[in-house]
């Protein structure tokens, strides 16, 4: 991997560049609640020790709502008039537990169908990580498989080496290619120094082995385990719709007086009881604890069968803004020494 | 009719035009669709499609008719909320609906070839289970496959659906059908009265060479099963097709996941051996 430094002015010199290249640029936003389109480059922000987002980065290529296509009746006649996404993104200083979560999802949106939403969105974007110095008492990224230096789903690493300087880790072709379009703005670095940084960062502190909790869920489908959890948990999705690495949605119209109107993909929870509700009014999933066994079975064991990966990246979100304090860190490493 | 499509999107349905509306029932009616150009739908039996009308929402339906019926499709659909009570009591022959798929598995008819075919229908079940069974009585098809025996279950007499169609399996030389109602409400029903389980009894078919497939409501599934296999019934050879609320047929938005089975897509249909390591599945 090349490896370059940066000034601090020449990121934001590359992120100016990068807008009249086109790009639009996401990234944290003020207080730190979601990625937000930046309008003014001196506001974004680099701290690479402050907690991830409330709500993850996925947002910028699989928004929470979003019209699929437009439609116009009138008596019998129907026009319906396809929607491409369009317009370039740079999604700025994601954590690597956020930046992994597209090579994850990424997955679902490719694996039979290809979904064009996500998939344009992906193509036209560039993401930049920035290495994590922020730990606390729900992210757990070393144990499912990353690190806060992880490289996963980043175009290119950032690496802050002091307060105006950051080492620059290039990763796929189009990290590559943008380091080449600016040679001005980066020198060649010391791997070196990067690196003794990155050693300093460790990890944090919650440590189990997925591998042992995929392989009591295997084994342990009817337990009670997930009874006590089910009592607590009031179902109110705020896990699903905060969490990177969930996609489920729901498909529904929005019209305007019934001549004309739109159909939406908006984002949808395993933790609802209509989620699953039939028609007939039959329900698999009828009470809470099959709901949040659902949750912990398709993020440590049914997406890992499928697509030989689990469906978390261990950012902590969903734990941090459980109402009801439900901390599946916690919950998965106790999985973990039963098995 | 105009559609500005510029790459495929796999949430935009074809426009289809209703050609024939019949009631069968208070809450269930058939409707026949076609596409203007003519086009077949070029499904399997068994397969669904993702019915819309712009503005209401969209609904998986299972498609009713044979693929051997060529240049139109058929549905039948039982009210129960938006999309199925719009098209019940707003759309008429000539209005425009859309149509994604076929999505899904349907039966693996291949494999049935040369065996007796058993098909047990519960209510509305009988609507994905009447592609097949049209499949196999075709003429061109007949001959691929060996006896035929239909068990069709309603709650009561008023509950029929496809009425003369039944009749006419009643009359063919080649079928063996079997009728019930769990209530009879007609006098002249002389026909058995149960749930479905207690016709199966009555058949006398060869465990050996006969594939069995089952639609009905959830709790059937366990009590048909059962009353199979005291017939001593091969598991492999008994199929069914599976209930999920599903939303976009694909294997994206998650609602019909089991384990890590997407139903719309590995789906709707499923041999017992299968659905027996898939927890929740019944
Ligand atoms: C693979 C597959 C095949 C299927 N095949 C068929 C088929 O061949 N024929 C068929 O008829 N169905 C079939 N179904 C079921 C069908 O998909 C559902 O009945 C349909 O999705 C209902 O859509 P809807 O928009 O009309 O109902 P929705 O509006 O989504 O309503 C769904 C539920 O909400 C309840 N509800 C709706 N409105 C109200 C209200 N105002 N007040 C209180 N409760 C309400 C309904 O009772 C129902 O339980 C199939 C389903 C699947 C998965
Ligand atoms: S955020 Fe907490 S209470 Fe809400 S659904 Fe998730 S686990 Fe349950
Ligand atoms: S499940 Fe929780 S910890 Fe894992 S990726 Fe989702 S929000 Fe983060
Ligand atoms: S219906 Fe959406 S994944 Fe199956």
């Amino acid at each position: 991997m090349e490896e370059y430094v940066i000034s601090l002015e020449g990121i934001k010199g590359l992120l100016e560049n990068l807008t009249r290249e086109g790009f639009n640029i996401y990234a944290p936003s003020k207080n730190n609640d979601r990625f937000v389109k930046v309008k003014d480059i001196d506001e974004v922000a680099l701290f690479p020790d402050r907690r991830p987002t409330d709500i993850s980065a996925k947002e910028c290529l699989f928004p929470k709502c979003e019209p699929v296509f437009y439609y116009k009746r009138e008596k019998n006649n129907v026009e319906i008039v396809d929607i491409d996404p369009n317009g370039n993104k740079v999604l700025f200083g994601l954590k690597p537990c956020d930046a992994a979560s597209f090579t994850i999802i990424h997955k679902v949106f490719n694996w039979d169908y290809k979904d064009k939403f996500y998939n344009k969105r992906f193509d036209n974007s560039l993401i930049i990580g920035l290495a994590c110095t922020y730990l606390d008492d729900y992210c757990f990224c070393t144990s499912v498989g990353l690190s806060p230096v992880s490289t996963v789903g980043s175009d290119i690493l950032l690496v802050r080496l002091s307060d105006v300087s950051f080492g620059v880790i290039v990763i796929t072709d189009k990290g590559g290619q943008l380091v080449k379009r600016y040679p001005q703005l980066f020198e060649k670095g010391e791997p070196t120094k990067s690196k003794q940084v990155l050693d300093s960062i460790g990890g944090p502190a919650r440590k189990f082995d997925h591998k042992k909790v995929k392989e009591w869920l295997d084994n342990n489908f009817e337990t009670d385990f997930f009874n006590s959890i089910g009592d607590i948990c009031v179902g109110c999705g705020q896990c699903t719709f905060v969490c990177p690495t969930c996609h489920c949605f729901d498909i529904v119209d929005e019209d305007y007086l019934y001549s004309e109107g739109r159909r939406m993909k908006n984002w949808d929870g395993c933790q609802f009881y209509l989620f699953t509700l039939h028609a007939s009014g039959h329900n698999p999933r009828d009470t809470q604890y099959k709901r949040y066994r659902q949750r912990v079975n398709h993020k440590f064991k049914y997406y890992v069968d499928r697509f030989q990966e689990v469906l978390c990246t261990g950012c902590g979100r969903c734990s941090r803004g459980c109402p009801v304090s439900i901390d599946i860190g916690d919950i998965v490493s106790r999985i973990s020494k039963l098995s | 009719m105009v559609a500005n499509i510029q790459e495929k999107s796999l949430y935009l349905p074809r426009l289809a035009k209703m050609t024939k509306k019949e009631r069968f029932t208070e809450k269930e009616m058939f409707f026949e669709f076609r596409f203007d150009d003519g086009s077949n739908l070029n499904h399997r039996p068994g397969q669904f499609v993702e019915l819309s009308i712009y503005g209401i929402g969209e609904a998986p339906i299972s498609i009713s008719s044979s693929p051997t019926q060529q240049g139109y499709f058929e549905l039948c659909v039982r009210a129960v909320g938006r999309v199925t009570n719009y098209l019940h009591k707003n759309l008429d022959v000539g209005s425009y609906v859309g149509i994604r798929g076929p999505f899904g598995n349907g039966f693996p008819y291949e494999k049935f070839k040369g065996y007796d075919m058993l098909f047990i229908c519960g209510g509305l079940g009988v609507a994905p289970l009447r592609s097949l069974i049209n499949y196999t009585l075709d003429k061109t098809k007949r001959n691929e496959f060996g006896k035929v025996y239909i068990l069709y279950g309603c709650k009561n007499n008023q509950e029929w659906l496809y009425q003369k169609e039944v009749e006419s399996w009643l009359n063919r030389a080649d079928v063996e059908t079997y009728l019930t109602v769990d209530k009879c409400t007609d006098s002249n029903w002389k026909g058995n009265v149960g749930v479905i389980t207690t016709l199966i009894p009555k058949v006398n078919f060869d465990v050996n060479k006969t594939i069995a497939v089952i639609c009905g409501p959830p709790v059937m599934y366990k009590f048909v099963v059962l009353e199979l296999k005291n017939r001593n019934f091969k598991e492999e050879n008994i199929y069914m097709s599976l209930e999920r609320k599903m939303k976009c047929g694909v294997g994206k938005c998650g609602h019909c996941q089991i384990n890590n089975v997407y139903v719309c897509q590995s789906g709707p249909v499923f041999d017992l051996p299968t659905v027996r390591k898939l927890q929740e599945a019944i």
